[in-house]
């Protein structure tokens, strides 16, 4: 139905007519935002900036990409270990076994179907909680289970240690680029770098950790601690069972494998650091953070390292993934039961379900320490819009 | 005026070492600001009128820039003589600077409300104790004249937590006072609705609104001296002219000493009271704007003058200045414009070169030329 004004004219469309002329605030001296990234039909008060619904749904997001992600990753994990380990029937069963008992056991394990079946078998099988038995009898769940808080422990530690040192050690690098300070950083972070893990961890053991007096074997010096472990963490369970000599030993056998692992793995992030402090530092947001009257402290990491920041957190998920799979290693040498060391021995014993749950959990260890890199990237650069 | 000048610059000769050798980028530059007045600088690109805006507040990067000689003394205190950890005391309250790329001098990582409140904590801390006595008139009062920045801050620098009173004199970040500051100083520099502005990232904002805000925050830490480099000079032209206004009216409201630095002669006839032409690193005229434009007593300035377009003359080629500017590794000797001049005489090649004299003996501190022959220049 038209609707006809007093003067006997169709009114055109809402906000058509005049309004086109007079609809918006055009005060003379209103050179306003820019309103490139969102539609101009959208009011400017409510789109404007990021909103804390934006930030559930990037995230949201982001995590529901994580599923084809993990699905991709573990499939490619679960069919690299196949290969490795052809016929594990083979070696359950024993080389002399009778060709019917060995085909029996490919049955019962379903290795006589196509590798991509077992795989989405396996998967249902893993989200069902059952990961298989080890040769031992014990259920790889559980082994892991106790397991991998170790190593969550020995990495946490790891990054910790990147961030609070390798960080500042790159803005120190990039302020004296090219004088002593800058060319000490990066033979430190290239030593770091270029050396293999085994022999990181084996100097460490056998020059540094004498040198130290620290110690280079197990969580703590006396094992089983006196006390439950409910969370197989062994400062914090030291620290719930309010033992703190146990918590000061649990730290000082952190302190080496972290500090090791940090070491070898902190050069992008140094080195990433660098580089971007030197971008940043001439900007003229620097200079007028420093016009402003605040201390050289304050330009240095309030302003400048906060953007420089923004590049380093795109390698901090690599380094996470590097520092898992440096866990292996280190673990073993420092024979901290962690999921490197459950790995190595079940890959050291053809633990067929062993290794493919710890792969597993290492690939989606990586992916998550990746997807948070990239959720605090857009948290922390304003231009990555959370829509 | 018969204050103190706010700022001496006296005999300020500045070096950039690299490897392609030593530049001059200031050869014995000395001018004095008087409180209260815009002293403008003019000059072609690459004279060294950055160079000067950034070593005054001892900004320029030390391994390549080197202090040669000279003082830059402000408001008593020699800047160049003190230690690097005490500059940060003498800026934002006692100089405040804006730049020439309003793209650049905001900080991207953080919105415009924490960069302007930063700016307002910053001068709250330091009002500790000041002298000045503040009663009546809004935040933006500046009828009493410039703000002088308190002795007793100098050396003291601010840094994160600071002493606890000091803490408690300034309130935190988010409180309502400080937010009515920052609305404040948006509402000063013209931005119509601040209260979305503050909610924004600068790269929400144009190039013209971003200068604002940059103008807001350094008049938000009021100041002693402003110095302005270029600021108009990366915008488009219709912005520029907002701008220009906009600085023009705050000159008006503000009355604190403002050194505006310009390659443009019209910008700074309109704005400055002084003006100082700079040529090769060199200020070679000095004085009042009225006096230095119609009467240069510098031949530089003269053919600088005629080469600007102007409306009112008939069209016709611009005319231009002969040869093309020396570098500043290779300076000539004596005067550095004799190789270009056409009232050279053979003596202008002589070293040591002409500094800055007054035009009238009787004015020791008004117009003044660095040539030989200033009393002949037609």
């Amino acid at each position: 139905m038209l609707l006809r004004s007093r003067g006997g004219q169709p009114s055109g469309p809402p906000g058509y007519g005049l309004s086109l002329f007079y609809g918006g605030r055009l005060p003379a001296f209103r050179c306003g935002p820019r309103y490139g990234r969102s539609a101009p039909t959208r009011g400017v008060d409510s789109t404007l900036g990021r909103s804390r619904s934006d930030l559930v749904w990037f995230i949201g997001k982001r995590l529901l990409l994580l599923i084809p992600l993990i699905i991709g990753v573990t499939a490619i994990a679960f069919i690299l270990i196949r290969i490795a380990f052809p016929d594990p029937c083979v070696i359950w069963v024993g080389g002399h076994a009778k060709s019917s008992a060995i085909a029996a056991c490919r049955a019962a394990f379903g290795l006589n179907q196509p590798i991509v079946a077992q795989y989405f078998i396996y998967l249902k099988q893993f989200l069902a909680g059952n990961w298989g038995v080890s040769p031992g009898g014990i259920p790889v769940a559980t082994s892991i289970a106790e397991y991998f808080p170790a190593t969550l422990e020995l990495v946490i530690t790891a990054l910790l240690l990147i961030v609070l040192v390798g960080i500042p050690i790159g803005v120190i690098a990039a302020q004296s680029s090219g004088r002593w300070p800058d060319h000490l950083v990066r033979i430190f972070y290239l030593g770091g770098w270029a050396t293999p893990t085994y022999l990181g961890a084996i100097v460490a053991v056998i020059f540094v950790a004498p040198y130290l007096g620290l110690p280079t074997s197990g969580m703590y010096s006396h094992s089983p601690p006196p006390f439950p472990q409910p969370t197989h963490l062994s400062v914090i369970d030291a620290l719930l069972a309010g033992n703190l000599p146990y918590a000061g030993n649990a730290l000082l056998h952190l302190l080496l494998p972290a500090a090791t692992l940090a070491l070898l793995n902190m050069g992008i992030v140094t080195r990433m650091t660098r580089s971007s402090m030197l971008a940043v530092l001439p900007l003229d947001y620097v200079k007028s953070a420093r016009m402003k009257g605040l201390s050289e402290f304050l330009v240095t990491y309030k302003h400048a390292l906060r953007t420089a920041l923004i590049s380093t957190t795109t390698v901090l998920g690599i380094t996470v993934a590097g520092l898992l799979s440096g866990t292996v290693v280190v673990e073993e040498v420092f024979a901290w039961p962690g999921l490197g060391q459950f790995a190595y021995d079940a890959i050291t014993s053809s633990n067929v379900p062993g290794t493919v749950g710890a792969a597993i959990i290492f690939t989606i260890g990586a992916v998550a320490a990746n997807l948070l890199a990239d959720i605090l990237y857009g948290v922390l650069d304003p231009k990555v819009e959370w829509r | 005026m018969t204050d103190a000048p706010v700022l001496v610059v006296d005999d300020l000769s500045v070096d950039y070492e690299v490897a392609a050798g030593r530049f001059h980028a200031l050869s014995n530059v000395s001018f004095e600001m008087l409180p209260g007045r815009v002293t403008g600088i003019v000059g072609e690109t690459g004279c060294g009128k950055s160079t000067l805006a950034h070593a005054i507040p001892g900004l320029l990067p030390s391994p390549p820039a080197r202090i040669r000689s000279g003082k830059v003394v402000f408001q008593g205190t020699d800047l160049t003589a003190l230690p690097r950890w005490k500059l940060p005391t003498v800026r934002g309250t006692g100089i405040g600077m804006v730049f020439q790329e309003p793209l650049n001098s905001l900080n991207p990582a953080y919105r415009v409300f924490d960069q302007v409140a930063e700016a307002i904590r910053v001068r709250r801390l330091r009002e500790k104790g000041a002298v000045r006595a503040r009663s009546g008139g809004g935040p933006f009062d500046y009828s009493r004249g410039p703000a002088t920045t308190p002795t007793s801050t100098i050396g003291r620098p601010f840094l994160p937590g600071g002493p606890v009173e000091e803490r408690m004199r300034s309130p935190p970040v988010r409180s309502p006072e400080i937010r009515t500051e920052v609305l404040e100083a948006l509402r000063l520099v013209r931005i119509n609705d601040p209260e979305t502005i503050l909610r924004l990232y600068p790269h929400e904002l144009s190039g013209g609104m971003r200068q604002r805000i940059m103008i807001a925050q350094t008049l938000a830490e009021r100041p002693s001296l402003l110095i302005a480099d270029e600021p108009t000079s990366a915008l488009d032209v219709t912005i520029q002219a907002q701008v220009l206004t906009l600085m023009k009216e705050l000159i008006d409201e503000i009355r604190t000493s403002i050194l505006f630095i310009s390659h443009d002669l019209g910008v700074i006839a309109e704005m400055a009271d002084d003006v100082g032409v700079m040529y090769a690193g060199r200020v070679i005229e000095f004085g009042p704007v009225a006096s230095v434009f119609e009467h240069p007593r510098h031949p530089y300035t003269r053919a600088l003058l005629r080469a600007a377009p102007d409306r009112s003359k008939a069209d016709g080629p611009l005319e231009s200045i002969p040869g093309s500017v020396p570098s500043l590794a290779r300076l000539p000797g004596g005067c550095a414009f004799h190789p270009r001049c056409v009232y050279a005489r053979p003596n202008c090649g002589e070293n040591p070169g002409p500094s800055l004299r007054p035009v009238d003996p009787a004015d020791p501190l008004g117009h003044r030329s660095a040539c030989w022959y200033a009393a002949e220049i037609p």
